[in-house]
């Protein structure tokens, strides 16, 4: 007797999960081109060092999103978009820094656990032609989107998508 | 007693002779020393890096991070960025060119962990010159992180050491 009822709880799950799904997929096809979980590690106006945010790029425009602050590179002016790799402590920040305290090498040990981001470099020009940099760290895999993203909006590069998705690591080759 | 007395003449007078040209020998650097230039803006070039091979985000991260010490020295009016075509009306303009020799990519990893390895740094030759092209000054630069903090850190102890640098040559 309770089988029948476990069923129907299952398939109403179910049911509201897709259901879920439905309403998120518009959502998502207005804002195709958003990498949230961005770091800004440096050179946008306004925007403090190291300050995480929204990045996304619709309407020809760049645009990195912290709480109230929001700044606007337009693609046309970013003269080189460059993608590179590295990794991070996991434990990071003031916790991060504070287990170097720890005893035993316990911080030494925690520095080992580390997360693989992307990082995602431009170069562009204000109004006045004085050129900037800013450096962006992303979410590992979304570097080559961001890419993708600006260089379809106008922006310039001198390495091709291709040739940097070429550049990643060789796969390993099976022992025979 | 007259040798005793005429040894201590001679070492009396040994000693005022030593005391004034040890004077004489400090004075000696700061007269030497290049008088300060007057200098009301900079234009900072984005720096190069003609022998080694230096990721991008180094590149960008010397660039932003030499304009941000500069700007915090207060030691001139305007900074002016690469490019920037305001530039070209200012008077007094100091133009600071960076080319990078040096460069050692560390781990934090390893710094983390061993402490004693993985360093980065970062070797730059920096060159202030007037708006003729004149070299006005010009020393190498070094820039290190060992302990604590990313690989970039590098480019911010650097562009420490170029603001002092400005601010002790410059008025």
């Amino acid at each position: 007797m309770k089988m029948p009822r476990a069923v129907s709880l299952l398939s109403a799950a179910a049911a509201a999960i897709i259901g879920a799904g439905v309403l998120a997929t518009p959502a998502a096809a207005q804002n195709p081109m958003s990498f949230p979980e961005v770091k800004c590690v440096f050179g946008l106006d306004g925007i403090k060092h190291n300050a995480d945010g929204v990045m996304s790029v619709q309407n020809g425009t760049l645009e990195f999103t912290k709480g109230k602050k929001k700044v606007d590179i337009p693609a046309s002016s970013i003269t080189e978009v460059m993608t590179g790799k590295d990794t991070e402590r996991t434990i990071g920040g003031t916790v991060g820094t504070l287990t170097m305290f720890a005893p035993y090498g316990g911080g030494r040990f925690l520095s080992l656990f580390r997360t693989k981001i992307d990082t995602l470099s431009l170069e562009y020009v204000d109004a006045s032609g004085g050129v900037h940099g800013a450096v962006f760290i992303l979410v590992e895999g979304n570097s080559l989107g961001a890419k993708k993203a600006l260089l379809d909006a106008g922006a310039k590069t001198s390495v091709p998508v291709e040739v940097e998705a070429d550049q990643g690591p060789a796969p390993k080759e099976k022992k025979q | 007693m007259k040798s005793i007395r005429s040894l201590i003449a001679l070492l009396s007078l040994a000693a005022v002779i030593f005391v004034t040209a040890s004077a004489a020998s400090a004075q000696a650097p700061a007269a030497a020393a290049m008088p300060k230039v007057k200098a009301s803006s900079i234009q900072v070039v984005m720096v190069q890096s003609d022998e080694v091979k230096l990721p991008i985000a180094f590149q960008l991260s010397l660039y932003e991070q030499l304009i941000e010490q500069l700007d915090k020295t207060a030691k001139f009016q305007h900074i002016y960025r690469d490019g920037d075509k305001a530039a070209g009306d200012a008077s007094d303009l100091l133009v600071l060119q960076s080319n990078v020799f040096g460069f050692k990519q560390g781990s934090e990893e390893k710094r983390q962990v061993t402490t004693v390895a993985g360093a980065t740094q970062i070797k730059v030759h920096c060159k202030f010159v007037d708006k003729s092209g004149k070299s006005v000054f010009e020393q190498d630069v070094d820039g290190n992180v060992r302990f604590i903090g990313g690989n970039l850190r590098a480019t911010f102890d650097f562009a420490k050491k170029v603001a002092a640098l400005a601010v002790a040559n410059f008025t």
